[in-house]
């Protein structure tokens, strides 16, 4: 109770550390720069699309021809070279092999890159609560339990799983019960990253959890009676949410790193639907013709998450100033 | 039984960029680059992406694998070792003559060829036994090649008991005769005994791979393999036993062939240019090739192969079990399109049999790019908004002709999705009827330079299985079924090959199950003191040819 | 300390089971993964495919399969690959040289730059270096590698290779180190800056953190008002202290590049280490040499994650490690 009245009087910590935020310029750039991608991603894709380029994603034109100072310049060339990047509205970055215009993929495969990222950081986040508040509250056998078993995936090398997974469901898609994601859907590559980045945020949680669940309103709340329910909902987790918080942004900068080293491995997103990671796959074979199908995607993917670290580094301090050091998540698989 | 290039991990093809196989002129000619006489000695520098399949000649079945057996062991027959339309001719190898045959065409008998010895360790001569050992070590090693001698008399129960040999092959080593008994005539099993599952193997050789066994890895060719570390490298030297017996079997020039395994294409090219490499196995990365063409004019060099590219249309699966809808996907590719994702090399056809097949091949036009005759079909079939999945393995740039096969079927009306597996899962996965793709890119690469390993193979209804099914539209015409099976027991010759012309055509009319649309070629870039580069279609490229100028 | 050791050593070959019977398990239920088909060739006969079936022991229950396996891998050791039925050991053999000397130099350097990067930046807080240094490690955190090493190879091996500062990149391959300790060198420089691309970053993040932090520590603030010289103070106590973090770092890192993030870097560079065999047997579903790289590279992880723990121990008494 006490803490609530105090709550009323001062700033709350989520106001202090906005404040905070506020004055870490780098980080509000990094915001700016992250808010321009996804508008670009969601609302500029389909203006962009309609009224500059009369181009869709995945619109193919190996035959067409496009003017450029005057004359008709073919899309794709005889040897499968495609048109490069100029300053003309339609094919502003060039063509990719199959006639498509590599901007409006860009544009639309943001889209992708960053619901996969933002979705299997959901998912991989609600995995995580899922397993550390529970360790943390009833400790002894159920903690053994739960770090056992984020031990085991945490030694397995990350990438052999993922395309394990990957690869398993592409075909076959996944069928259990109710559950059905057909081949091709992106729920694979989410579920897949959720999983396999589990204990990077689990585990650092789980550490933090055990601290609280020592703490005396803790103690207190489960002396009043609360279930145990009720103490991990209503008194750990939003003891959490400042760390959920900044691990949800890094996570997000991870995700969309692994999407596209899956999708170079050859089992991320479905060929069908662009992504960043799906693109960049593409282009590698034609680096040397057509270089900017390989380098735009990935400035595009470094640009997101430089952005998103930065964002969420500029959290971190403005959450916790005297954050004993960087957390333990880290993205040395990526 | 198509004979495949090693399957490569995806990546590296990716990113190397691996892509199209070979261009050029569709007219295969020989290809004779020596200005000066041939000189003897040197070392070649050869690279290769991974491991050749294996070098044990009961197992391999890749181009690259071939290509090694052809140059360190020999058959009782062989292609002729010359380029193009020469090497299709057959003859005599460890053989002291070609076979006679019997009357009723089912008695194949031949001479062993006395003096002919194995390379170290094993170093005794050949015996006729030694063949019969060799094909029935098919059969004991699980070989893929068992499918061309289960004709023979005796080899389908011992496919299944192992126990007593196959009683259709008699050896005797005195006389130092051996005859082969068919159960039924066929005029292709000639090119059977050409191939290298019928190369002779010592007796006793260990019924598993000898790839890594250096005792049993041995041959009769002017060369053999003295050393093999998977994933990093093949050494072939001269074969001290080799006495050169016909002319049609030449020594070699090279004294030492060194094979650098884990070359990726694009490197390939950097270390060509920088004389550090002599010779790939695999043709030149396709977003080279333009640069390389022009900075290298002469070390470039084009390659007729038979080969057919195309998609499968699955007749037992909805919607492609209507006649008329899989003619409208033939008329609705634009097939010059398809050419230009694989970069250009090689030449667009609706024709099954590819054109280096010399009067096998009849080229025909029924199936001119019109799009909007292709979409009225299907409106007119009542098959618009039918769910269609297109199947492709990731090796660039397939799934980019598996992409423009999805946007044409949209565009005529079709829900289009893609499906990609890797490439060494891939073919496994079409040819069971349990994965059952609807649409599947598929290519098809020559075993042996004859109509029937195209017409009767995949396309004749009685051969459909359903695991390891070649044919994969599920193709089944009976009155066709008949003129094939009719067709495989005449002898080899222009009669054979008018009526697989005429089935040829037949079939793209009656049944257009496929969307055939590119003959592909192989493309070499070489160093410069590369000489007598000469491109079997069934061997590959000779190595024994090949000899390095000063 | 004893006991603990033998208990995480324990812990170690339990994870390491447990993992090659999940491999096992998926590596069979994959659809597509049925290596008797692969293993039949392009056109086979039902006989020929249960034959095999029956020769290679398809045809047994799972754990059976499981138990050869893992006798042929650990016992017999003369495991080979589905793909082309070469021996699996002797490849991995062969390949560790090249794995480990990119490894170990690439370790050396993200250690050596992202120590340097993480203390000037940190002595420099809050100023134009700090800031610049700030930009180039989050660049660093943030890069996909293998795009990096692509482009990388593309613009050095073929966009400029003419120009004389990159002549002497090669593209691609290995060289042993005995047999020409420059080429050696060359041929890894590339491989080695793009593995330690993100570590350089997460270090110099970690290091300059830890050293802002322990300069505001009591022990340090009184040695300096006791008179001890910035340098002394920064030698002697601020850096010491602020490294321990990094050693955890370099334990889990170094575990993790062997076993794991060579797959990315090994295959753009075509070193044929034992990453590009992993890369290359996860492509072909090529479950034996999968099972012993899986372990291989399992087996690092858990065994610097355990190293660390004990390290810690070590260095940091007041820590008590379950």
């Amino acid at each position: 109770m006490a803490q609530q009245v105090a709550a009323r009087r001062r700033p709350g910590p989520w106001r202090l550390a906005g404040r905070r935020l506020a004055r870490n310029r780098v980080a509000i750039v990094a915001a700016g720069v992250f808010l321009a991608i996804v508008l670009a991603c969601t609302l500029g894709a389909p203006l962009w699309a309609d009224h500059v380029a009369h181009h869709g994603p995945d619109d193919q034109n190996i035959q067409g021809t496009v003017q450029v100072d005057g004359k008709a310049v073919p899309v794709v060339g005889l040897d499968g070279t495609p048109i490069g990047p100029g300053w003309h509205g339609p094919y502003l970055l060039g063509a990719d092999a199959n006639g498509r215009d590599l901007f409006v993929r860009l544009l639309y495969g943001g889209r992708t890159s960053l619901i996969v990222g933002l979705g299997a950081a959901v998912v991989c986040l609600a995995l995580a609560l899922a397993l550390a508040l529970p360790a943390a509250y009833f400790g002894g056998a159920v903690d053994s339990v739960i770090s056992r078993l984020l031990d085991l995936i945490w030694s397995f090398p990350v990438y052999l799983l993922a395309v394990a997974l990957a690869t398993s469901l592409a075909i076959g898609g996944f069928h259990a019960g109710p559950i059905s994601v057909g081949a091709g859907s992106l729920w694979l590559p989410v579920s897949v990253i959720a999983v396999v980045f589990v204990p990077y945020v689990a585990r650092p949680l789980r550490g933090e959890l055990l601290a609280l669940r020592r703490a005396e309103f803790v103690e207190a709340a489960v002396a009043h009676g609360a279930g145990p329910l009720r103490v991990m909902v209503g008194e750990l987790l939003p003891n959490i949410a400042s760390s959920a918080l900044v691990f949800f942004t890094l996570i997000v900068a991870n995700n969309i790193l692994t999407e596209a080293a899956l999708s170079y491995l050859g089992v991320g997103v479905s060929l069908l639907t662009p992504s960043w990671g799906n693109i960049i796959q593409q282009g590698f074979s034609s680096i040397v013709t057509a270089p900017a199908l390989t380098v735009a995607p990935g400035i595009a993917i470094l640009l997101t998450v430089v952005s998103l670290n930065v964002l969420g580094d500029g959290l971190r301090d403005a959450l916790d100033p005297h954050a004993s050091s960087r957390t333990s998540f880290d993205e040395r698989a990526v | 039984m198509s004979i495949r290039m090693i399957a490569l991990p995806s990546t590296a093809l990716a990113l190397a960029g691996l892509a199209a196989l070979g261009v050029g002129s569709a007219a295969s000619r020989p290809l004779t680059l020596a200005a000066s006489d041939p000189v003897r000695g040197g070392t070649l520098l050869a690279g290769i992406p991974d491991n050749p399949d294996h070098l044990d000649s009961a197992l391999s079945y890749t181009n690259e694998g071939w290509q090694i057996l052809q140059a360190t062991a020999d058959g009782l027959l062989q292609f002729r070792r010359q380029a193009g339309s020469d090497g299709v001719k057959i003859v005599p190898d460890i053989a002291t003559a070609m076979p006679t045959v019997s009357k009723d065409g089912l008695t194949y008998s031949l001479s062993v060829r006395p003096g002919v010895r194995f390379s170290p360790p094993v170093n005794r001569a050949v015996r006729a036994s030694d063949f019969k050992f060799a094909i029935e070590r098919l059969f004991r090693v699980d070989s893929g090649g068992v499918g061309f001698y289960t004709g023979i008399k005796g080899a389908a129960s011992y496919a299944k008991t192992r126990k007593g040999g196959i009683s259709g092959i008699v050896a005797n080593d005195k006389k130092g005769t051996i005859s082969f008994h068919l159960t039924e005539r066929d005029g292709t099993f000639l090119d059977y005994l050409a191939i290298p599952f019928a190369f002779a193997v010592p007796a006793g050789t260990p019924d598993k791979d000898v790839s890594t066994i250096a005792a049993w890895r041995v041959g009769t060719g002017p060369y053999m393999i003295s050393g093999y570390e998977p994933k990093h490298g093949v050494t072939i030297t001269r074969n001290p036993n080799f006495k050169q017996w016909t002319p049609e079997t030449p020594d070699g020039y090279l004294d030492k062939i060194e094979i650098k395994i884990g070359v990726t294409p694009q490197n390939a090219v950097n270390l060509t240019a920088n004389g550090q490499l002599d010779w790939y196995f695999e043709p030149v990365a396709a977003d080279r090739l333009t640069e390389v063409r022009a900075r290298y004019p002469k070390q470039v060099h084009d390659f007729a192969r038979g080969n057919v590219t195309y998609f499968d249309l699955n007749q037992r699966k909805k919607p492609f079990d209507k006649l008329a809808v899989r003619q409208a996907v033939n008329y609705a590719i634009d097939r010059s399109a398809l050419v230009k994702i694989f970069g250009g090399q090689g030449t667009a056809t609706e024709n099954i049999i590819p054109p280096s097949f010399g009067a096998a091949y009849r080229k025909h036009d029924l199936y001119p790019y019109d799009l909007a005759k292709a979409k009225a079909m299907i409106k007119q079939a009542g098959v618009v908004g039918a769910k269609v999945a297109v199947w492709s393995h990731n090796t660039d740039p397939t799934p980019k002709a598996a992409q423009y096969m999805a946007s044409v079927l949209t565009s005529i009306g079709f829900k289009t999705t893609v499906k990609t597996v890797d490439e060494s899962v891939y073919w496994d996965t079409i040819a069971t009827q349990k994965g059952d793709p609807q649409v599947a890119f598929n290519d098809w690469n020559q075993d042996f330079p004859e109509g029937q390993d195209f017409i009767d193979v995949i396309l004749n209804g009685e051969h459909i299985t359903n695991v390891g099914n070649n044919n994969v539209s599920n193709t089944n015409i009976p009155a066709l079924n008949k003129r094939i099976n009719a067709a495989k027991r005449l002898p080899l010759g222009p009669k054979r090959d008018a009526i697989w012309a005429q089935l040829d055509e037949a079939f793209m009319r009656q049944d257009a199950g496929w969307v055939p649309f590119l003959n592909r070629q192989v493309t070499r870039f070489v160093s410069t003191r590369v000489n007598g580069l000469v491109f079997n279609p069934s061997y590959f490229e000779l190595f024994p040819s090949m000899w390095l100028s000063k | 300390m004893l006991s603990f050791v033998a208990r995480r050593l324990a812990g170690l070959v339990a994870v390491l089971l447990a993992i090659s019977v999940l491999v096992f398990v998926v590596f069979n239920v994959i659809p597509g993964g049925d290596p008797a088909l692969r293993l039949a060739g392009r056109h086979p006969t039902q006989d020929n495919i249960r034959q095999i079936r029956k020769d290679w022991g398809f045809d047994r229950p799972i754990y059976v399969q499981y138990g050869d396996t893992m006798t042929r891998l650990f016992l017999k050791r003369d495991l080979i690959s589905y793909q082309d039925q070469t021996p699996v050991l002797p490849t991995i053999e062969r390949g560790i040289p090249a794995t480990m000397s990119l490894a170990i130099g690439a370790a050396l350097i993200w250690t050596v730059l992202g120590v340097g990067i993480g203390v000037l930046s940190g002595i420099r807080q809050g100023r134009l270096a700090d800031r610049v240094l700030t930009v180039v490690s989050m660049l660093g955190i943030s890069t996909p590698i293998f795009w990096l090493g692509a482009v990388l190879l593309y613009l050095l091996t073929f966009r400029f290779r003419d120009s004389p500062f990159f002549s002497w990149i090669p593209s691609g391959g290995y060289v042993p180190l005995t047999k020409d300790p420059v080429q050696w060198a060359a041929h890894l420089a590339l491989p080695w800056l793009v593995l330690s691309v993100v570590s350089i970053g997460f270090y110099s993040r970690v290091v300059r953190s830890s050293l802002i932090e322990t300069r505001s520590a009591d022990y340090v603030r009184t040695a300096r008002a006791l008179g001890l010289s910035p340098r002394r103070v920064l030698l002697r106590h601020t850096l010491r202290t602020s490294l321990i973090p990094v050693v955890t770092l370099f334990g889990l890192d170094f575990g993790a590049a062997v076993g794991g993030t060579v797959i990315l870097v090994e295959p753009i560079f075509g070193l044929q280490g034992v990453g590009q065999y992993a890369q290359e047997s996860v492509a072909h579903l090529d479950l034996p040499p999968l099972m012993a790289l899986t372990l291989y590279g399992a087996f690092f992880v858990v065994l610097f994650n355990a190293l660390v723990d004990i390290a810690y121990r070590v260095l940091d008494p007041r820590i008590r490690v379950g």
